[in-house]
């Protein structure tokens, strides 16, 4: 191990960590925090708005968005059942009280600081991720409950032409970028939750790479939901222009609390001509204990424009931590040629609830899209794929492939597939397979005949199934994912 | 189900819901039921538009070989309930054959309430002109099932640029030791069968007439009965014969 | 009957045949062989009109008809019968449908009248019995549940019910055991006459020991680079191809 990963592994959060055997990101940290009033009304907004500094503008489309949210209805159809969700008991911001802009990273609450530290997080420059040696370097934009705390890595990203900075302040320093860009994939009115996202969101990232130019280093925004009875809400979008590519990292921990916290992101993708976007994400929110109480309800809406010819858009999903997930990245296939792909693990335990899946909207001619997604169900938890495949009668010569895989660990949980297909080209091709399976006795008896207990046997079969799925994680993230798996389905193995 | 479904219902997003509004409410559905341990083998011809339940009811051992030809003008729609016991088995064919302007649908629910019990599922469906076609089947394995073993297949041919084909194939587990699979495919004729059979004289039409009938004639292989079976495959021979 | 001229072809926008000419007369047969990737299954595949074969220069007549201008269905019935190297599956049509609709099709196109059910089954009998293909098997759908060796032969099968004037047989030795062999090359020999030609495309010379061929080409870079009787192949048996296309 080298000197800096050493210095990321102080002795006492290491012990923190220790403490907590299975849900090792539960600490609350204990920091100064600026709240928003209690509740949600146009105040509140207005509240938001002015607190972040935000133009008339961004005000005015921010209020459009609270008064069309109050007139929709809550989305239903997904396998989930969700508890009724009172929007006036919560707080939609809170900042942990520092001054408003840093000069550099130093000025950062040290109590923050130690909170990204135990989290393995590198918000310091030339730090990599914990545990791995040789790794690249990444730069972080680390989001603290409503609001970004730090950017790494800005200056060298800046000399490559490349754009990465909160929202927040994209919006007072790139404003024209933002206003054309924002809300043009996923509109105001596209859901329930993405419509509350516009009303209320608080940071996020922006990111913006300009034609030809390859984004010299993964960037990377790490989640941090810490204060209580509070919802986050970061909006991100990403602009790959002309022959662009970057590949974008996103994590995601809470603390461990009883009452169950709201998180309603939008992403918004757009790629143009010969561009390349790379979207992973590893979600690991509060999943909520053994018994269902608590955890984070994950209702996020992530879309991709492919618009240009030849563009291409990849997310990879690994999803194993909130209550209850609803999520579906999508992509709208509308240049010619431009690929969608959609790589997925979903682990669901104890009573988590997992409804997601993808959309690919073929519009252009020649567009493909392919769709691996894993679902693995243990404990008394339901597991849900939902995907959508849609061939537009202009998409001449479209193409889809779909292989979605289920498994089931124990006989009280839930495995569904749930896919859509709609073709409108009579030269499209599309394969649709699924299967469900549990892990065989046989594989389990004879990695344990070599040596591995019940559970280590159990981990190694699920990452061999969805090795497919982790294999399109940069390497960094595949390895925290792969433990993240094993920890996921602790205690599920009887 | 007495009201009237909205666009918003799974069951019937597809639906051409001002057709229905008209057929509303619709009649009883008819019963299948096999007795345990015997077999049985049923037609369901669809020629008329209309909504047409089916609740099939298998005992334990029971076998029932269903065929379903949905060949309408108006919007037509067929749907199929089945409960199956321990260890019986349920062989579903369906096809779908769409011209004109025809909404026309197939909706399965398969459910292996009890262990053991077997299902197999072929869908072919056919759509030309402006035409919809839809396949929504689901298959619930209980609890309890144990065992279950349920196959799903569903393939469609879209013939013409206005016409629309919609697969839905839902697999709802909630049982470990089972084995639940389904496929489908949406697509043209396989172009090396289609090369194959030019070399061996078969001019294009012709060819692409006997490709579609043996896509189609998948959905028949479950029925035992031979002059049944080629009953069906000339009715749906001459439908594509006047496509041709 | 089959003469072809500085062929040029292309697969996609790959140029494969380089400029091949050869002259196949009736009553002879005729091999040719070479390298992988030297365009032998090309040639065979433009011959019969495959879709994304472009000749880009050159003709091909047969019987003084340009080939290249038939459709695929045409030229099979103007005598041409390509047996494939990897035969396609078509679940759900019978073989017997199958060749009865071939035959009935090309026999239209040549304005002939259609075969009786009593012919057709007759002649099914006799010809199947030789390769040893069982009704059950013919009853099923084409090639399905056929192994590399029963595909091979239900080709020689369709052969021998079609009667083409020319059996353009693409690698028919490829995954045949040595029984295999010997009961498709009987096949083959009884095909012969003097009125029909065969053009063989193999790989190795063992089929050669069965079928004996009149001439031997040696195809390399998608031209024939040599020309010989049947001592050339044994002559690439003992030196490779490496030793003669140099």
């Amino acid at each position: 191990m080298t000197s800096e990963t050493e210095t990321l592994r102080n002795p006492q959060a290491s012990a923190a960590i220790d403490e907590l055997s299975t849900y090792k990101w539960g600490f609350a940290t204990d920091i100064e925090q600026d709240f928003a009033p209690k509740g949600l009304n146009e105040d509140t907004v207005r509240f938001i708005s002015a607190k972040k500094n935000e133009p008339e503008w961004m005000l005015e489309w921010r209020l459009k968005a609270y008064r069309i949210w109050l007139t929709l209805p809550t989305p239903e159809w997904a396998k989930l059942k969700i508890p009724p969700i009172d929007y006036q008991d919560a707080y939609y911001f809170a900042a942990p009280k520092a001054k408003p802009t840093l000069a550099s990273l130093d000025e950062l609450d040290p109590e923050i600081r130690r909170t990204y530290e135990k989290l393995g997080i590198p918000i310091e420059e030339q730090k990599v991720l914990a545990g791995v040696e040789g790794a690249r370097r990444v730069a972080v934009d680390a989001v603290f409950d409503s609001v970004s705390v730090a950017t790494t890595f800005r200056e060298e990203l800046k000399r490559a032409g490349v754009i990465f900075l909160s929202i927040s302040e994209a919006m007072r320093e790139y404003p024209d970028l933002v206003r054309k860009h924002l809300g043009s994939v996923v509109p105001v009115r596209d859901n329930y939750f993405a419509c509350l996202n516009a009303a209320v969101f608080s940071d996020g990232t922006f990111v913006y790479v300009p034609k030809g130019v390859r984004c010299p280093m993964e960037l990377s925004t790490y989640f941090r939901i810490n204060a209580e009875n509070t919802g986050q809400f970061e909006r991100t979008l990403i602009i790959a222009e002309e022959g662009a590519y970057v590949s974008y990292l996103e994590g995601c921990t809470a603390p461990m609390r009883d009452e169950n916290q709201l998180h309603a992101a939008v992403v918004e993708l757009i790629a143009e001509t010969d561009a390349e976007i790379k979207y992973s994400t590893v979600q690991n929110w509060y999943p909520g204990d053994k018994d269902g109480k608590g955890g984070i309800y994950n209702f996020v809406t992530k879309r991709a424009l492919c618009r240009g010819a030849r563009s291409k858009v990849s997310w990879t999903q690994v999803e194993t931590g909130s209550a209850i997930t609803w999520k579906y990245p999508s992509c709208v296939l509308a240049g010619e040629d431009s690929v969608g792909e959609f790589y997925s693990v979903a682990v669901t335990n104890n009573y988590q609830q997992a409804d997601t899946g993808t959309k690919m909207i073929h519009l252009g001619k020649g567009t493909t899209s392919t769709i691996i997604s894993k679902g693995i169900s243990a404990g008394r938890s339901d597991n849900s794929y939902r995907g959508l495949v849609r061939i537009g009668p202009s998409a001449e010569g479209a193409r889809n492939f779909t292989q979605c895989d289920s498994l089931l660990i124990g006989d009280k949980s839930g495995a569904h597939t749930i896919p859509y297909i709609e073709v409108k080209n009579p030269s499209a091709i599309i394969e649709h397979e699924a299967t469900t399976s549990k892990i065989s006795e046989d594989q389990k008896f004879y990695a344990m005949s070599r040596g591995l207990n019940s559970e280590d046997a159990v981990a190694l079969i699920v990452n061999g199934f969805c090795k497919e799925v982790l294999q399109q994680l940069p390497m960094e993230f595949a390895v925290e994912a792969q433990k993240l798996l094993g920890i996921s389905l602790e205690g599920s193995v009887g | 189900m007495t009201a009237l479904p909205t666009r918003k219902a799974e069951a019937w997003r597809y639906a051409d819901l001002k057709a229905v509004e008209a057929l509303w409410p619709p009649q009883p559905a008819r019963l299948i039921s096999v007795r345990a341990g015997e077999a049985q083998e049923e037609i369901v011809r669809v020629r008329e538009g209309g909504l047409h339940d089916l609740r099939v009811e298998l005992a334990a051992g029971a076998t029932l070989r269903l065929v379903i030809l949905v060949q309408s003008s108006g919007y037509a729609r067929v749907a199929v309930e089945a409960h199956l016991n321990e260890g019986a088995h349920l062989d579903l064919g369906g096809i779908l054959l769409g011209d004109g302007e025809a909404t026309q649908e197939i909706v399965t629910e398969i459910r292996h309430s009890a262990p053991g019990a077997t299902s197999r599922q072929r869908v072919r469906l056919v759509v030309d002109d402006r035409s919809t076609g839809t396949y929504l089947g689901r298959i619930a394995v209980a609890r309890d099932a144990q065992k279950s073993d349920a196959e799903q297949s569903a393939r469609a041919l879209v013939l013409k640029r206005t016409a629309t084909a919609n697969l839905k194939p839902e697999l709802e587990i909630y049982a470990d030791d089972v084995k639940c699979a389904h496929g489908c495919t949406v697509g043209e004729l396989d172009k090396a069968a289609r090369f194959y059979l030019q070399s061996r004289g078969l001019p294009r039409a012709l060819a692409d007439a006997l490709l579609t009938r043996a896509f189609v004639a998948d959905a028949l292989t479950g029925l035992e009965d031979s002059s049944t079976r080629e009953a069906l495959e000339a009715e749906t021979a001459e439908w594509l014969e006047q496509r041709a | 009957m089959l003469v072809i001229e500085n062929l040029h072809a292309n697969v996609g926008d790959k140029p494969i045949l380089k400029g091949l000419s050869l002259i196949v007369n009736a009553g002879e047969v005729h091999a040719i062989m070479g390298p992988n990737g030297a365009g032998k299954s090309t040639l065979a595949h433009v011959l019969a009109g495959r879709e994304g074969y472009t000749v880009t220069q050159g003709t091909a007549t047969f019987d003084g008809k340009d080939l290249l201008d038939l459709e695929p269905h045409e030229r099979a019935a103007a005598g041409l019968f390509l047996g494939f190297q990897y035969p396609v599956e078509i679940p759900g049509v019978s073989n017997l449908l199958f060749l009865r609709t071939a035959l009935n099709a090309q026999r239209r196109l040549r304005g002939e009248p259609e075969i009786s059910g009593a012919d057709f089954m007759k002649k099914v009998r006799t010809e199947s019995a030789v390769l040893g293909l069982d009704m059950e098997m013919l009853k099923r759908g084409v090639n399905v549940g056929f192994s590399g060796g029963e595909k091979k032969r239900n080709e020689a099968f369709q052969l021998g019910m079609l009667e083409p004037k020319l059996a353009l047989l693409d690698e028919t030795d490829s995954g045949l055991d040595i029984d295999a062999l010997r009961i498709v090359s009987e096949g083959i020999n009884r095909f012969r006459s003097p009125e029909r030609a065969v053009l063989l495309i193999t790989h190795y010379q063992r089929l050669l020991d069965h079928v004996r061929p009149d001439y031997v080409h040696v195809l390399a870079d998608g031209r024939i680079v040599e020309t010989g009787g049947p001592d050339l192949a044994l002559r690439l048996e003992a030196q490779g191809y490496e030793g003669i296309a140099a």
